[in-house]
């Protein structure tokens, strides 16, 4: 059983949310077709809709009336009508329509929360908020989702642990050595190994020092008004030319105990390369990608939710411990921000 | 009380591999293995060791790209 404490620290209570002002990835872009859908993202309850057109629209799951979800109603374009009194709300979270009352004051009242969307990559983003924002930072991806020069397929995933555990697992390459030793891309390198970090622009490096493209020998954190991970892990001579491949990875919070992963599998390939290789994926390779998560899945899954606070790090993990150290000053600058410190 | 999630283990193909994908990913995956970089060569070995085309017939570069194309899209 996790045993959940309750802290009332507020950075605490932040970063256990999810830190603000950030796009994350909420869910594959097949998630939402011609229904509303209703997702727990970074403790919100979120109503997702297509309008006409396929544009994907993101309110808060509640109605400002009485707070019935949104996501049950009807779509009409860009607004959903609320199934309990026919209240209709806009995409930028204003009520347009109060069929009981017309004219009452809630009309033209921007009182829903809207989210800004962006569709991308083969999934869904939001930009977390917990006010109206009028235009959202420009989106960036690394090279390996946005460059032709790349193909990539997106694996996506629910965990029912904290997402930080999650973060944390890609932050620590060591694990490959031995939680995957039996798989089939992470048998070989030094099963002891001295880190360093490495400062880049965007973020940091943790990296083996000495040991490159034989297992998975660094991690990378970037943060593009995003945070993301990214790594490479070499294939074995039966994946063919095209060299090692990547993942970017990206962790957003559902609630204390849930979280959703995605991991972006890209290969530099092209032409006959890129097309094999999409074959293999789709017929053998993606199912032996599938038993290494799952191998993380299940550690992840069995860790207390409160392991993390009876640790003794070593060397291996300066890499978490800094991104840890990281994530802490961000949500302090974040409340100092908001004046609720 | 468990969480219901989501953990599909196949994402990226909308159906079960046929049994001459199957056979056509070991030849490929056996060529690579023992070496094989190129077209031209991939295309050999298969033609030694491995399925014939989908009507029977020798694979070319020509045809083999093209598949790949469709299944690899
Ligand atoms: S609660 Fe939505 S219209 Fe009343
Ligand atoms: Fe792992």
């Amino acid at each position: 059983m996790h045993v959940q404490t309750i802290s009332i620290n507020p950075v605490d209570r932040l970063l256990s949310k999810g830190l603000q002002n950030l796009w994350y990835p909420v869910c594959p872009s097949d998630f939402v077709q011609d229904k509303p859908v209703s997702l727990r993202r970074f403790g919100y309850k979120i109503a997702l809709w297509r309008d006409a057109a396929g544009q994907v629209h993101a309110l808060e799951d509640h109605c400002p009336h009485r707070g019935a979800p949104l996501s049950q109603g009807v779509i009409l374009g860009d607004r959903l009508a609320c199934p309990y009194h026919g209240v209709e709300v806009r995409c930028d979270g204003t009520v347009t329509k109060v069929p009981g009352s017309p004219g009452c004051k809630l009309e033209g009242a921007r009182a829903a929360l809207d989210f800004h969307v962006h569709e991308a990559h083969g999934a869904i983003f939001l930009f977390n908020s917990d006010t109206h924002v009028d235009a959202p930072p420009a989106f960036r991806m690394p090279e390996e989702l946005t460059s032709p020069e790349y193909s990539n397929f997106l694996c996506y995933a629910e965990w029912r642990t904290d997402y930080r555990y999650a973060i944390d697992n890609v932050m620590d390459p060591m694990h490959g050595t031995f939680l995957h030793k039996q798989s089939h891309s992470m048998a070989d390198g030094d099963s002891k190994a001295t880190f360093q970090v490495r400062e880049t622009d965007l973020g940091f490096v943790f990296e083996k020092a000495g040991q490159r493209g034989v297992n998975f020998d660094w991690t990378e954190w970037g943060e593009t008004d995003m945070h993301w991970m990214r790594l490479e892990i070499p294939y074995p001579k039966t994946g063919g030319p095209g060299g090692n491949f990547a993942i970017i990875a990206c962790v957003t919070p559902i609630s204390p105990e849930l979280c959703a992963v995605f991991f972006w599998r890209c290969r530099r390939v092209q032409g006959w390369m890129r097309d094999t290789w999409r074959f293999l994926y789709r017929n053998r390779l993606e199912a032996r990608h599938w038993t290494v998560l799952e191998q993380d899945r299940v550690m992840m899954e069995q860790m207390e939710l409160d392991a993390n606070e009876r640790e003794n790090l070593y060397q291996h993990d300066i890499g978490l411990v800094r991104l840890r150290r990281r994530l802490r000053r961000l949500a302090e600058e974040q409340l100092e921000g908001s004046g609720a410190a | 009380m468990a969480v219901e999630r989501y953990l599909e283990p196949h994402q990226a193909r909308q159906r079960p591999a046929t049994l001459f994908e199957d056979l056509l990913g070991d030849a490929i995956e056996r060529a690579f293995g023992e070496g094989v970089q190129t077209l031209p060569e991939l295309v050999a070995y298969i033609n030694r060791s491995g399925p014939a085309g989908e009507n029977g017939e020798a694979w070319t570069e020509p045809s083999f790209a093209a598949l790949m194309q469709r299944l690899g899209h």
